[in-house]
């Protein structure tokens, strides 16, 4: 769980790593116009950059106003127009338009029924907002005809559309999913300093295979663990938490001058294999009470599934026994899906980091 | 330094990784993208991204396997403690395989909603199916998407189904070509609303959900028991066969005839492992006060005729068909809607008229009828109802059993400069929506022919007008059930509006002082109802005493004897202990 302030700073690193014009910032909320990389990874226009892409046009990205404590944010905005606002009639949203005179008769002339909603969608990918929808999208008359309803890109400056990003959110995750695209795969070297530039010795780099990796421990219920370790490539040392041995340390994504890298003895490929021979006697060492008791339910459960058949097995009609039989074996095989222990692993980010000897 | 060769550094590499007592697989693709990036020379990430990569799933990830995770990744939902408790024990205790059982009201699609977040946020299920009447497909898909940021969709072609959480109707679904398309499937997750349709285990329903693979599973009903404890055994054999023994010995050990259970207090342990029950009247869920004003009205002397002319007329014409109920149930309409609306006495009797031959002696006494129409001019329920609108200047809900009636209030409103918009069964889903949006949004009053089982949800607006009442209690309840739910702040002002000395008055006092259905909170008039209705159903029962009284007096003690016998059995209901846990 992440608080409106921390979510904030994880959107404004990915905002500031992809380059993205910020147009106005305060605690609650942030508005931005986004670089195209970031517009590429969090728009889902793939029609619109392949125009770009084949017509050369210069690409107009789309702005957002992501507002990270919606609560307090309309507490200030609604201080702000205080002067102006109207009372506030109970549930009564305030009208785009003035209402139009159909709206009585709508209802008694039921021939026409479906005729008015459903001219909605035409006229909106053009980036017309037709009245009385409202702008929150998921609550529009169209997200109830239609589902949801994708977002529609609105193109076109003074466009700008508000999002709350709170932790949970469609957007964050989202955020979190590009940031992994654009940043699972690293090569990375550590920033020597300016000292080392004017140094009469090439300083000795030894490169590290890390990987963080996410440890899924699953039955029919499922805990997790990330585990960011690393094997050094010339002398096969494993660092446990790696990130701790970073996180002294400017990394730059090019080599800098006056330095040397001692060769690799281990090939990467090599590298995994001690990694995971590390990670699965760090894993050996768990408590597994968790797994017995999975596997303690699942036969229980199976057992219950094999009386219940029992009986019915012993059906004189072939087609029908074969019919109980995959019944049988439908059910069995479900069971062992749902409550079989197993853990799996993934990696997160990965890559070589290339650090000075020491 | 050591002279080293490849691939035999000293320590590590020879001793072979303790076996686990659990398969243990390493997902290797990473590999392959590292080494050919590096064949490459690139292009290499932005450590600023996959640091915030990094950042993004240690917040979350599961660290637990026995605590809720779903809350902290729901904004703007604060589900209830009862439902709260229910997911966590569908979760930890039931594995995800469970019956929801919840009384109307109390928000069975909040828990599964809940049920379902938890397990897409712990990652264990990703492919979801849930099934629902053809009516509720889109509000399942609205509510999962606006209150729990899952992204539903509703099946609406082939394709649909390519996508990983999809709400379909049953009916849909098990037709072919979906059948089969779905048969080939395997589901992390099926969700089944209504599930109540799927206890009789020879039904295309039941085979089609039978054959359906999935892991976790819920089935969503109101009314788990509802003629028959084998339709119980049913519903359990779906989701874990067995559980309650088989077919014989379910039967032996706890049913004593179709209704009755024996070892009740065993067989309720037994259920609780597969079912969870909450009650209305139990707990801590606070359902706001509703509120009864019945308003006394009396008739304009034209009104009073032309209910004087109709009530004879029915009255006669029964007599003269010799008692055959069957046949006059246009002539039971006309008595009641002569106490709704004039537009609605007239639109029946022209087609009635229509239907005779046109030598019948019945025509001129009909013709005759409607001159009678002809001098009402005013409609004293109509201006009483405006007149509580306007004293009330809140939303409200205008309930009506006619559409005559409904058009007739939508003028009479417009004329008076009110805001109101209609909702009939006749409309489509798009219109229905489109209607309560803007109900919602813009209109002050809304007259609704229909309250349907399905969802309106009018929680905003807490006045409803009874314009006139429904016979038969459980369209009653439901059209209280669309502002009185889950949600509703405020307490719900029921205004009953009834005419003196014409039918409507007794019907109002047979829900009103005899049923108590107006304040009756705790669930269980189905039930009651149906217990009622053995022989003949209640509707039916009040159409015959209607027809036959010869008096107001005889009407009236006919009229109490039934509400008599439904109060006896509402208390034989409260105090029996049912199956369900």
């Amino acid at each position: 769980m992440l608080t409106p302030v921390e979510v904030r700073k994880q959107v404004m690193d990915y905002l500031e790593a992809t380059e993205c014009t910020i147009l106005e910032s305060s605690p609650l909320h942030v508005t931005v116009k986004l670089s195209p990389r970031a517009d590429r990874m969090l728009t889902d226009r793939p029609y619109y950059w392949g125009f770009v892409e084949r017509t050369g046009v210069d690409p107009e990205t789309l702005s957002f106003s992501f507002v990270f404590d919606p609560e307090k944010y309309d507490e200030l905005a609604a201080q702000a127009a205080a002067p102006a606002a109207l009372p506030r009639g109970g549930a009564v949203r305030p009208a785009a338009g003035p209402l139009p005179g159909g709206i009585g008769t709508a209802g008694a002339a039921d021939a026409e029924a479906g005729a008015e909603p459903g001219a909605a969608p035409a006229a909106a990918p053009g980036g017309v907002v037709p009245p009385g929808v409202s702008a929150d999208p998921e609550d529009s008359i169209l997200a109830r005809y239609f589902g949801i309803v994708p977002q529609l890109p609105r193109i076109g400056p003074g466009m700008i559309r508000r999002e709350d990003v709170t932790y949970g959110s469609k957007r964050l995750r989202q955020i979190w999913s590009a940031a992994r695209d654009e940043g699972k795969c690293l090569q990375l070297f550590e920033d020597p300093g300016l000292r080392q530039r004017t140094t009469l010795f090439s300083a000795a780099y030894e490169p590290w295979l890390a990987v963080c990796y996410k440890v899924e421990m699953t039955c029919d219920l499922k805990r997790e663990e990330m585990h960011f370790i690393a094997v050094s490539l010339t002398s096969g040392l494993i660092v446990p938490d790696f990130e701790a041995r970073l996180a002294s340390r400017e990394l730059t994504p090019r080599l800098p001058e006056n330095i040397h890298i001692q060769p690799s003895e281990l090939s990467v490929t090599a590298g995994a294999d001690r990694l995971e021979g590390y990670l699965t006697s760090k894993l050996a060492l768990l408590d597994y009470t968790w797994a017995e008791e999975a596997r303690e339910r699942l036969r229980l459960e199976l057992s219950i599934v094999d009386i219940y058949y029992e009986e019915l097995l012993k059906e004189q009609d072939e087609e029908k026994r074969l019919g109980i039989e995959e019944q049988y074996n439908r059910r069995r095989k479900e069971t062992t899906w749902q409550y079989e222990p197993q853990i799996a692993v993934s990696a997160v980010t990965y890559g070589l980091f290339h650090l000075r000897s020491t | 330094m050591t002279q080293l060769f490849r691939n035999s550094l000293p320590q590590g590499g020879s001793t072979p990784a303790p076996l686990l007592p659990v398969p243990l697989s390493f997902e290797r693709n990473w590999l392959q993208d590292l080494e050919s990036k590096l064949d490459k020379g690139g292009p290499w990430g932005d450590w600023r991204l996959s640091r915030l990569a990094i950042q993004g799933e240690q917040s979350g990830l599961v660290t637990s396997f026995d605590e809720l995770q779903c809350l902290k990744h729901l904004s703007g939902l604060s589900p209830l403690p009862h439902q709260l408790d229910t997911a966590h024990k569908v979760l930890f205790e039931m594995s995800g395989r469970a019956i929801l059982a919840d009384e109307v009201g109390l928000g069975k699609t909040i828990e599964a909603g809940l049920i379902l977040k938890e397990y897409l946020v712990r990652g264990l299920v990703s492919k979801v199916l849930i099934l629902v009447p053809a009516s509720l497909v889109l509000q399942w898909v609205r509510e999962l998407n606006s209150k729990f940021g899952i992204s539903a969709v509703a099946q609406k072609k082939a394709y649909s189904w390519g996508n990983d959480i999809v709400v379909a109707s049953m009916d849909t679904a098990k037709r072919d070509p979906h059948k089969e398309l779905l048969l080939s499937q395997e589901f992390d997750m099926l969700i089944i609303d209504e599930a109540h349709k799927l206890k009789n285990k020879k039904s295309t329903n039941y085979l089609f959900v039978q054959q359906l693979r999935k892991k976790y599973c819920l089935l969503l009903t109101a009314t788990p028991v509802q003629n028959d404890l084998g339709e119980l055994f049913n519903l359990i054999t779906l989701l874990k066969p067995g559980q309650l023994g088989n077919q014989g010995d379910f039967a032996t050990n706890f049913v004593v005839d179709k209704r009755q259970p024996k070892n009740e207090v065993q067989l309720r342990g037994e259920l609780s492992k597969v079912m969870i029950r909450n009650r209305r009247g139990e707990g801590p869920v606070n359902f706001t006060k509703r509120k009864v004003r019945n308003i006394p009205l009396t008739l304009s002397l034209e009104e009073k005729e032309l209910y004087d002319g109709v009530t004879a007329f029915v009255k006669d014409q029964y007599q003269e068909a010799g008692g055959n109920l069957s046949s006059m149930l246009s002539l039971v309409t006309l008595q009641r809607e002569v106490c709704s609306s004039r537009d609605a006495v007239f639109v029946t009797l022209v087609n009635l008229i229509k239907k005779l031959p046109a030598d019948s002696p019945k025509r001129e006494r009909m013709m005759g009828l409607l001159q009678t129409i002809r001098t009402v001019k005013t409609n004293t329920k109509a201006e009483k109802t405006m007149e509580l609108i306007r004293q009330m200047n809140e939303k409200v809900i205008v309930f009506t059993e006619y559409r005559a009636t409904q058009e007739y209030l939508l003028q009479y409103f417009r004329e008076h400069g009110l805001q109101c918009v209609t909702y009939s069964g006749g409309m489509n889903r798009g219109k229905k929506d489109w209607m309560m949006d803007l109900f919602r949004g813009r209109a002050q009053v809304m007259i609704a022919t229909e309250a349907g089982g399905e969802g309106i949800n009018l929680q905003f607006c807490h006045h409803m007008i009874n314009f006139d009442l429904p016979w038969n209690p459980m369209r009653v309840e439901q059209r209280i059930g669309r502002v009185h739910r889950l949600g509703q702040e405020n307490d719900v002002v029921i205004y009953n509006l009834s005419t003196e000395g014409t039918i409507e008055e007794h019907i109002l006092h047979l829900l009103h002082e005899k049923i108590n259905m107006f304040e009756m909170v705790i669930g269980g008039l189905d039930v009651i109802l149906e217990r009622f209705e053995k022989k003949e159903s209640l509707e039916k029962s009040l159409y015959k005493i209607v027809l036959e009284a010869r008096s107001d007096e005889e009407l009236r003690s006919e009229l109490d004897q039934i509400g008599d016998t439904i109060s006896e059995l509402t208390h034989a209901n409260l105090d029996e202990s049912e199956v369900a846990p």
